[in-house]
């Protein structure tokens, strides 16, 4: 068994590190390890094919009162790994005292153990290129095929060990009539012909919508209607820095009126940080564990930011033992009221937005991101789709995109998994629902 | 042991075993190449004179490549071990091998030359000659000298030390090897008062970038720099909003560096035009007939791939598939000249568009673990005849805006918006008051049409950025832009 495999040998390799601690010395070794298959698409065939084998280890050393993280890649041979790691803590241990102390430093402790193995089932990487091709050679597809098993783990000098094996598949594609698209996302546990099949041919009826004749839209302010693709490019960006408490501390605070109570959001608006999901570990990088489920925005009032250990020692907080990086893991928005076949008639006259492109921050003070409008999007009448739009710019600020002017979110959510791939695969997950909203601003 | 030695402890352990080992597979498939990367990254965070972080990479790891029909594929691995290696090259050959049943091109050997050669960057001293603490010392003073009082709730200084290694060999009888020291660094202060907080950098987010050896630490030279940010952070706060308006406006090279990125460089990206990114980082406005005919700018604008500069980010000898890195005009007075396409993307478009559309050496992975893409390396912009006081001084009604601080741009790379940390306003061909939250807007092709001059060869600046982000599977990737003072007409501008 593999994972029994990384399991003997992160055990064997921090056993021997761990023995080599001296005096008030801790190590947190934290390990991210994938076997990942990649299938780049064009044109509905192969543009590239790539298999990558990784094995990450962060090794944090801890000496009165200082911190330094180091991370190497592991050969798998323990005898040169060992070389390696034993240098890079023998390193640490010089140069740490030349140093001034952390104001974040928290001393390690055991926060138990556990073990988590998620199994899921999808085709070998031998089918992949012949079920894409057959299923969508009648059109131009464009995409990313990415599968395999991923681990993390997490292991310290204290006696704690956390396992976590996934083995998640998804295939993220977009398809084109000329220079218009719509875009299909397919991930489940098990993989399944018929509905992957039927997904795709949900896809293909999108984009026959998009021979409409094409809207241009003047800019100014419409009533929107924001799938939850849409919505989650939205809640994505958030977690960047929007939900950290370190960011809100160093002057970076979007949500500083919502924390002061001198703006609030709509009643209808939730934000929770649950691990019941149950796409990503429960422990961090550091092996902490947090609650089930952290409300985070509470019937429109911001309840708590994310707050690391680190970052609650820094300012004489309470910690709810966010990831270092203070970054959403497993982020959800609650439902509403709105019954999606009902999205149409309730939006009457406005813009369809299937997906949004590159937002950023304009204006941070007033939680102000700009960005596009990206894929399917329609110009509907009297909840009628009359055609695709061109793109638009919007500059919008989160106080209205979740304040006054949201008019409802609908009941039915979809859950995204992070597809980030930025030097290894990502581990993360996102539940949210469409949003209907007045007076959307677009500048452009 | 010092954080460099271990580096190159792990580059002399690697070298022999990897060319003993590509000798094992070298004939075992039509095209076989092995790159093995080694790269040592010591990254340092010093916050109001405290650490904030220490961190150091050891990274190393071994991409394969096969060609098989035509077709290449890629397995990579961090198991640098006869066994690791044995079980990457089968895997790259056996899957290689089916998808070139679908593959979207079949190539020939043209897309992989033969190279031979050795690229060291320029530097007085090696970066392994300064101690992890004496970087600490260096960025603690500096930003102590950024908290010039109370106001600045946050003084940040930091600094990614970069000691990067490729060595290629291929089946085609190449063998070459690329060593780069880089440093990447940034300086900022966050001000606050009330409700009121502000940014000013040193020329933005990590856009101090060169390669360089350690005689970048020069304390003398940064702490000015440093205290002149601080100040200019506490005079934003009370600063006048950027006024909504339509008047000339002046980029800095430190925001033309994100001009030029997002709307030269992405759209000219000839895998975007053949539509690789489309469902990722997007298309491009740009058709394959453009080449040759579009005015993409006025008359004085002319923009170079260059990977001959010293010191600036993106210089190397051969991209990473061997093609030779030569200087080449992108743009000439205005007119589109030259996609950024590597050999594989000049070999599709003679097979898709019918013509070959002229490109550069710029194949490039992010690390061992990716496959190369076509990328940016520096995308610099020529200088004008102007002084800049001469530029300010022909402005009836305008504004100046230093430092980007936001970015979006669409997929086709035609609407962009971006943001500035601090801006002046023009009036009469005078200065006269320092703005906030300056914002400009505009569509790529009308706005480069605008440009209206540009300061002289004197008055380039020379900047670039570690993230530039594309790829499925995603990737960033280390580029350089240098740019004089530029002048746009009417351009929309706004505040926060």
């Amino acid at each position: 068994m593999v994972q029994n495999k990384i399991q003997n040998y992160i055990h064997k390799l921090s056993e021997t590190l761990f023995n080599e601690l001296q005096g008030d010395e801790q190590l947190s070794l934290f390990l991210h390890s994938e076997e990942s298959s990649f299938y780049r698409f064009n044109r509905s065939l192969v543009r590239q094919n790539s298999h990558v084998q990784q094995h990450e280890l962060a090794i944090q050393f801890y000496k009165e009162e200082r911190i330094l993280k180091n991370c190497i890649n592991l050969t798998l041979n323990l005898e040169l790994d060992l070389k390696t790691a034993l240098d890079i803590m023998d390193n640490s241990r010089q140069q740490a005292l030349l140093m001034d102390k952390n104001p974040q430093f928290v001393k390690i402790k055991n926060n138990g153990h556990s073990s988590v193995i998620k199994k899921s089932t999808y085709p070998s990487d031998e089918q992949i290129p012949q079920i894409v091709h057959e299923l969508f050679s009648d059109t131009d597809l464009a995409g990313l095929w990415c599968s395999g098993p991923l681990r993390q783990v997490s292991i310290n000098s204290e006696g704690q060990f956390h396992f976590f094996e996934t083995d998640f598949f998804f295939f993220d594609y977009s398809l084109y009539n000329g220079p218009l698209a719509a875009k299909g996302y397919y991930s489940e546990n098990q993989f399944d012909l018929n509905t992957f099949n039927q997904q795709a041919q949900f896809t293909k009826n999108k984009l026959k919508l998009l021979s409409k004749p094409l809207q241009k839209i003047s800019k100014g302010q419409y009533k929107v209607y924001l799938e939850p693709m849409a919505m989650a490019e939205i809640l994505w960006s958030m977690g960047w820095s929007t939900l950290s408490q370190s960011q809100f501390n160093k002057g970076h605070a979007p949500l500083k009126k919502l924390k002061e109570k001198l703006s609030l959001f709509s009643s209808k608006v939730n934000f929770t940080e649950n691990f019941e999901l149950g796409m990503t570990p429960e422990f961090n990088s550091l092996g902490e564990l947090s609650l089930p489920h952290i409300k985070l925005i509470e019937n429109g009032h911001l309840n708590t930011l994310l707050i690391s250990t680190a970052t609650a020692q820094e300012y004489k907080l309470e910690t709810n033992f966010a990831d270092p990086k203070e970054s959403p893991r497993s982020l959800e928005l609650g439902a509403g009221q709105l019954q999606t076949d009902q999205v149409l008639q309730k939006l009457d006259t406005g813009l369809y937005l299937s997906n949004l492109h590159y937002i950023n921050y304009s204006d941070i003070q007033s939680a102000r991101i700009t960005g596009m409008t990206r894929f399917a999007s329609f110009w509907v009448e009297k909840g009628e789709i009359i055609g695709p739009i061109q793109d638009l710019r919007f500059d919008e600020s989160l106080y209205n995109i979740f304040g006054p002017n949201l008019i409802d979110l609908t009941t039915e959510r979809s859950t995204f998994v992070d597809i980030g791939t930025y030097q290894k695969r990502s581990l993360g997950v996102l539940k949210t629902p469409g949003a209907l909203i007045n007076n959307f601003n677009f500048t452009l | 042991m010092q954080t460099q030695s271990l580096s190159s402890a792990l580059r002399n352990q690697f070298e022999y075993f990897f060319e003993q080992q590509f000798n094992i597979y070298k004939n075992e498939a039509d095209f076989v190449a092995f790159k093995l990367i080694t790269e040592t990254t010591r990254d340092l965070t010093v916050r109001n004179g405290k650490p904030d972080q220490i961190y150091s990479s050891y990274d190393f790891g071994l991409l394969i490549e096969i060609m098989h029909n035509g077709h290449i594929g890629y397995s990579s691995t961090c198991e640098l071990t006869p066994e690791g290696i044995r079980d990457a090259f089968f895997k790259a050959k056996k899957i290689t091998t089916l998808s070139s049943a679908h593959a979207l091109t079949q190539f020939d050997f043209s897309v992989r030359p033969k190279a031979q050669g050795r690229y060291i960057s320029q530097r007085t001293k090696n970066l392994d000659s300064i101690t992890t603490a004496e970087i600490f010392d260096f960025l603690k003073k500096t930003s102590e000298k950024l908290k010039i009082n109370d106001q600045i709730v946050n003084a940040s200084s930091d600094a990614m030390i970069v000691d990067c290694n490729q060595k290629y060999l291929s089946s085609q009888g190449s063998h070459f090897e690329q060593d780069f020291n880089i440093i990447i660094s940034a300086f900022s202060a966050t001000a606050q008062d009330g409700s009121e907080t502000q940014t000013r950098s040193l020329h933005g987010g990590r856009a101090i970038c060169y390669q360089i050896g350690s005689e970048f630490f020069n304390l003398e030279k940064i702490l000015p720099q440093c205290e002149q940010t601080g100040l200019e952070a506490i005079e934003l706060l009370t600063a006048m909003n950027c006024p909504t308006d339509t008047v000339d406006l002046i980029l800095a090279p430190d925001q033309m560096l994100l001009q030029i990125h997002e709307s030269i460089g992405h759209p000219l990206e000839l895998d975007r035009i053949l539509g690789d990114e489309r469902n990722f980082a997007g298309w491009s406005f740009v058709q394959p007939n453009d080449f040759g005919q579009l005015q993409y700018g006025s008359k004085i604008m002319n923009v170079i791939f260059d990977p001959e500069q010293t010191h600036e980010m993106s210089s190397y000898l051969f991209d990473e598939v061997g093609n030779k890195a030569q200087k080449q005009y992108l743009i000439k007075e205005g007119i589109l000249q030259a996609g950024l396409g590597s050999l594989e993307s000049q070999y599709r478009s003679k097979k898709v568009f019918g013509h070959q559309i002229q490109g550069v050496a710029n194949s490039r992975a992010s690390s061992w673990n990716r496959p190369p893409i076509d990328r940016m390396a520096n995308i610099n912009l020529e200088g004008g005849q102007q002084t800049l006081d001469n530029m300010i001084a022909s402005v009836e009604n305008g504004a100046i805006m230093f430092a980007n601080r936001s970015w979006s741009i669409d997929d086709y790379r035609r609407k962009f918006q971006f943001g500035c940390e601090y801006g002046k306003l023009i009036k009469n061909g005078k200065i006269t008051h320092t703005i906030k939250n300056p914002n400009y807007h505009g569509v790529t092709v009308p706005f480069w049409n605008s440009l209206k001059s540009l300061s002289s060869t004197q008055t380039i600046e020379t900047y670039g950025s570690p993230y530039c982000g594309k790829g499925e599977p995603s990737q960033i990737i280390r580029v350089g832009h240098s740019s004089p003072y530029a002048l746009f007409n009417q351009v929309e501008i706004f505040g926060g």
